[in-house]
């Protein structure tokens, strides 16, 4: 882990393309949130086996699927994330908060801060692979019936990071699979304007 | 089969409707021969909080047509027997919405499985039972859950599963108490029941774990109720009231113990501060002041009884200002921004500061109704202050209010004070001298000092200097055998300063006849204590400088009373000496009482200090050194010590207690080589180490003597020698010649050769290993007379057969030779090698024995005797053995011969002129 901290998506290779940036954007949410996870286990002395659950709703993987429907799978996953994940951050602090402000609750926000970027990352790549009409995934189904007994909100928080740290995993993996067919069709298309520029 | 019947009314089409509905109200069943109405209407969607026991449910919409309302029967069931029954009625207004019942019991509920059921009655019809598990179908449940415990309290957690499930364990998270007791009730139902003798840091959690991951947990806090104390209240603008209070341990740490104040019954805001206010009416009465805390596991209540016309505590005066502005005070003035104040009798502070160092000067204290100015006195002209002011009821005294902002204010200039002058008279030379002005009390800058003297009895001659303010000292030239009145001011922009005067007496007050006494100094300092003076009308001085170097003196005046002081100076050196002299101030000039001469701290004198000569006297040496100098003594010295080493290594020393020692000796040393290390003994040690390496002399003298104590026994026992010799003689001469008869020569002893055969005389020569010439032997010598005729017939010479031996013949070789020449033979005597001369090559020729007879003297030959022993005596001659050494050669005595003796000749070599 401590190798892993000194991760910057600041790459110096300007050549990077929108899916790589997004893959390492991904990347450095995972390990965010992969503290938060020790953090909060640490915390709240719980073992790594409790609270395995998926919480989030997105059709199953499939080796069939196109890159518009990976890139769609995990916006529309990150996207129930968020929701997860600023409503356990909001019940946390209601309920749970302790008043002082450590090393936890720094990396919580940094997360939850990050979160967002990523998701703007992969949505524009889902514009960018379905053209002008992009149909934003919906989080109306995502259940979010948080639950009164402590000590289960405790356990949900778990799941919400579980689940943040899944997606993001499972987003750095899709997206440093997926060809720059994105980037390739920019560019056919950014030679295709130049070359009617000139023309004119 | 029951049937209801409704009230017939006109409208028979409606009336139909609801006897059709109230008809699909209840089934009619048979069982066992006997017939039971069910009713329909019963309760749905039946929830049951586990933490309050709070069953809520709504009505199955089949009860809409109900008009007259219904009733809803519950049972409690502990370990599936009934142990509560209750009933809730639902009015007809009520049917359609959510109903709720809680179940209150002391019995403790949460270790026994329960189950909770509700059925609806109507006209004697009932519902189905439904039923409600604790805990549901796959869960696990542990309760109490959110609970917030007092600390000192003990809880009791249980853990329930339902059927088909088995606990594994249950256990405590994220709390440090350790006072924890587990119990196993049963399979399905385990307890955990905790001491909770700490507060929790934040939730802690009580687990039950069915399998691995599967876990349900409650979590609970442990926390104190509110412990606030010591209210207090008063009022700063008599228009409100403030509270104040310690708020107690881990107030508002955790959000779930939040403690809501109330002041009066009025809500504080920022109560958790403990402080609290609140608009009141002020008045003179004497009145409760309530204040409460609350928490989820208590409330406390605060009082404070209290008029609050006496508890006033005064804001800041506002805008302080200085009115007026003198060199030796200020006027001050202020305003309330409470009106209400002018009407107390007030008691104001004024704090004054020094305005560089911000130090406080003094306060003062001023009273006044409504008080609003001051005046500040006994300030230092031309001086920077800091100036605040704070204020209190002068009756029925709170507190003191909050001080004003402080305001900088510079007091106007002044003369400078009179100068602090003393002097140093040294022959004719008076050094008058003056401290420096400090800012405090030049009052402005310096400009010069004025300097006037005159003799006291012409003090109308004076005479003046101005001296720059750069210079504090003025050397004059006095006539010593006069006493002159000297007299120094300061000048600045306001003016001179008060003169100081002083008297310089006709006497050089250093040649006095006090005597100087030692002083030791201590923590950098000098402590001094005198007798008290009668000439001391006002007061004391005491100066002090080095004892050499340059006199830059310093001095300090002590008031009358007091007869000690401890003497402090930033120039004082450490290893230095002082001369500390007392005066006593008087009307005219300063008496000396006294002197002292010591270090502040003696420091070790460094090493080599002495320039060492040495002198031996005999077995002694003395060491000596120069007198030291005292810029050299860093310390006092009391004595020395000379330390000398021999070879060996054995140490010695001498010392001496006297410090004006210049030499140590040390006695009783061997010829040998020293080393002499002469160190001075102080305070700090022995210091000042120096040494030199001596080599004592033989002593000269002694072997002088000894060789001529040597040689006056050499001559003392030769002269014995020669008197007993001289006095002996004749025994000697006898012996060595004994007297020799006079021959009678006759024709028998021609004839008779054989019967008169010579003796040979032997004499043993070889204690003689040098021949001695004996100038007396040779006057005294009388050798018998030989009776040498012509008649002489025959002449024997023989060499000595045994042992006849010559002296060596080369330690004689330089002077023995024998001589060819001078021997003559006697005529008529026949011819013989050895009657003749005897050549001896070693022989010196310019010496001959020569043998002197009574009357006559013949050279040395052989002598014939007739019938006497033959005495030759050859020095050097070495018939056979040249190499031997000339040893001894017997001696035959005469049977005959009356004195037995042994005679020598000792021939000592005298020098001839060839």
């Amino acid at each position: 882990m401590a190798g892993r901290s000194t991760r910057s998506i600041n790459g110096s290779d300007g050549s990077r393309t929108a899916p790589a940036r997004a893959a390492a954007l991904a990347d450095l949410l995972h390990y965010e949130c992969s503290t938060l996870l020790e953090l909060f286990r640490k915390k709240e002395n719980f073992t790594e086996d409790v609270a395995d659950r998926r919480m989030v709703s997105v059709p199953p993987p499939s080796s069939q699927l196109d890159t518009r429907d990976k890139l769609w799978r995990i916006h529309s996953a990150l996207l129930q994330c968020q929701k997860l994940l600023e409503k356990a951050v909001a019940k946390e602090e209601e309920e749970l908060g302790g008043g002082k402000k450590g090393e936890y609750e720094n990396k919580r926000k940094l997360v939850k801060e990050r979160l967002p970027l990523l998701i703007l990352s992969t949505g524009e790549l889902l514009k960018a692979a379905e053209g002008t009409t992009s149909l934003t995934p919906s989080v109306e189904g995502l259940e979010l019936n948080v639950p009164t007994n402590l000590f289960d909100l405790k356990l949900w928080v778990y799941r919400v990071y579980k689940e943040v740290n899944y997606w993001s995993k499972t987003a750095t993996n899709t997206l440093k699979d997926l060809p720059s067919v994105i980037v390739k069709e920019r560019a056919r298309t950014t030679r295709a304007r130049n070359r009617r520029s000139t023309r004119r | 089969m029951k049937f209801f019947f409704l009230q017939r009314n006109k409208h028979g089409r409606i009336i139909m409707i609801t006897w059709l509905l109230l008809l699909s109200l209840s089934t009619t069943s048979t069982q066992d021969g006997q017939e039971n109405s069910v009713l329909r209407c019963g309760p749905q969607n039946v929830t049951l909080d586990y933490d309050s026991f709070l069953l809520k449910w709504e009505d199955d919409p089949s009860c809409s047509v109900i008009r007259d309302g219904l009733v809803y029967e519950l049972q409690l069931l502990t370990a599936d027997k009934p142990v509560h029954n209750g009933e809730v009625v639902v009015t007809p207004a009520q049917i359609g919405s959510t109903h709720s019942w809680k179940w209150t019991s002391h019995l403790p509920s949460q270790c026994a499985r329960h189950s909770v059921r509700l059925r609806s009655q109507y006209n004697n019809q009932s519902s189905p039972w439904m039923q409600k598990m604790l805990p549901d179908q796959g869960e696990i449940l542990v309760l109490p859950r959110n609970q917030i415990f007092k600390v000192g309290s003990t809880a009791t957690f249980c853990c329930t599963v339902p059927d088909g499930e088995s606990i594994k364990t249950m256990f405590l998270l994220n709390y440090k108490g350790a006072n924890v007791n587990a119990t196993k009730i049963s399979e399905h139902v385990h307890s955990l029941t905790v001491h909770l003798d700490q507060e929790s840091e934040n939730w802690s959690d009580v687990i039950c774990e069915i399998s691995k991951g599967n876990i349900s947990g409650a979590s609970f806090h442990a926390s104190y109720p509110p412990d606030d104390s010591d209210l207090q209240c008063e009022t700063r603008d008599l228009e409100s009231i403030d509270c104040f209070w310690n708020v107690g341990r881990a107030a508002n740490e955790h959000p779930a113990m939040e403690r809501i104040y109330q002041l009066q019954g009025s809500p504080c805001i920022n109560g958790h501060s403990g402080k609290c206010s609140q608009k009141v009416e002020v008045d003179t009465v004497e009145r409760n002041w309530t204040l409460t805390a609350t928490n989820r596991l208590g409330k406390l209540e605060l009082c404070d009884r209290a008029n609050l016309t006496k508890r006033v505590h005064m804001v800041a005066p506002e805008k302080v200002a200085a009115s007026t502005v003198n060199p030796r005070n200020i006027s001050l003035k202020w305003s309330w921004t409470v009106q209400k104040y002018s009407n107390f009798n007030l008691t104001c502070q004024v704090d004054v500061s020094d305005g560089d160092s911000n130090t406080k000067v003094f306060q003062t204290e001023n009273f006044g109704v409504g008080l609003t100015a001051a005046v500040i006195k006994d300030l230092i002209p031309h001086w920077d202050y800091d100036v605040r002011v704070r204020c209190g009821t002068a009756q029925h005294f709170w507190k003191w209010g909050d001080w004003s902002k402080s305001v900088k204010i510079r007091t106007k200039g002044d003369v400078p004070d009179a100068l602090d002058v003393w002097m140093k008279v040294k022959e004719d030379q008076t050094v008058i001298s003056w401290k420096v002005p400090l800012a405090n009390q030049s009052h402005g800058e310096i400009f010069d000092y004025k300097v006037s003297w005159a003799k006291t009895k012409e003090k109308n001659q004076s005479n003046q200097t101005n001296v720059s303010r750069s210079n504090h000292s003025l050397t004059l030239t006095l006539d010593p055998s006069e006493e002159y009145m000297v007299t120094v001011t300061a000048r600045n922009i306001n003016g001179s300063s008060s003169p100081s005067t002083i008297i310089i007496p006709r006497l050089n007050l250093d040649k006095s006849e006090v005597k100087t006494s030692w002083i030791s100094g201590s923590n950098g300092s000098f402590f001094l204590s005198w007798p008290v003076s009668p000439n001391a009308s006002c007061g004391y001085i005491v100066d002090w400088c080095p004892v050499f170097g340059n006199c830059t003196f310093e001095w300090m005046k002590v008031p009358p009373n007091r007869t000690h002081t401890t003497i402090f100076s930033k120039n004082f050196e450490d290893g230095r000496r002082y001369l500390l002299s007392i005066y006593a101030c008087t009307e005219r000039a300063p008496v000396l009482l006294q002197r002292r001469e010591g270090y502040v701290r003696e420091t070790k004198i460094e090493g080599e200090l002495f320039k060492l000569k040495n002198k031996q006297e005999d077995s002694a040496v003395e060491v000596s050194w120069e007198p030291i100098p005292l810029e050299k003594q860093t310390a006092s010295i009391h004595g020395y010590i000379l330390y000398y080493q021999d070879k060996s290594g054995d140490v010695f020393n001498v010392s001496t207690d006297d410090p004006e020692a210049t030499s140590l000796t040390a006695k009783n040393l061997n010829i040998s080589t020293y080393n002499f290390t002469v160190t001075a003994l102080t305070a700090v040690g022995l210091c000042g180490n120096t040494s030199i390496i001596v080599t004592l002399n033989p002593l000269a003298d002694q072997l002088i003597m000894l060789t001529l104590i040597s040689l006056g026994a050499v001559f003392l026992i030769l002269s014995v020698s020669i008197i007993i010799c001289y006095r002996h003689w004749a025994c000697i001469k006898h012996k060595v010649y004994p007297p020799i008869p006079k021959p009678v020569l006759t024709d028998q002893w021609l004839t008779s050769p054989d019967e008169h055969t010579s003796h040979r005389l032997h004499f043993d020569q070889s204690h003689y290993s040098e021949v001695l010439d004996v100038p007396k032997l040779y006057d005294k010598f009388r050798p018998p007379q030989p009776v040498v005729s012509q008649d002489y017939k025959t002449f024997t010479f023989s060499q000595t057969r045994k042992g006849y031996y010559n002296k060596p013949l080369k330690k004689l070789q330089p002077c023995l030779t024998l001589p060819t020449t001078g021997l003559t033979s006697q005529p008529g005597l026949p011819t013989s090698p050895i009657n003749g001369v005897f050549p001896n090559p070693s022989y010196n020729p310019s010496y001959s024995l020569v043998m002197h007879g009574e009357d006559r003297e013949f050279k040395s030959g052989p002598e014939v005797h007739e019938r006497i022993p033959f005495i030759r005596s050859f020095s050097g001659y070495q018939p056979q053995s040249p190499d031997k050494t000339f040893t001894t050669a017997e001696l035959e005595e005469n049977p005959e011969s009356p004195i037995s003796c042994v005679s020598t000749y000792i021939l000592l070599p005298q020098k001839t002129s060839n």
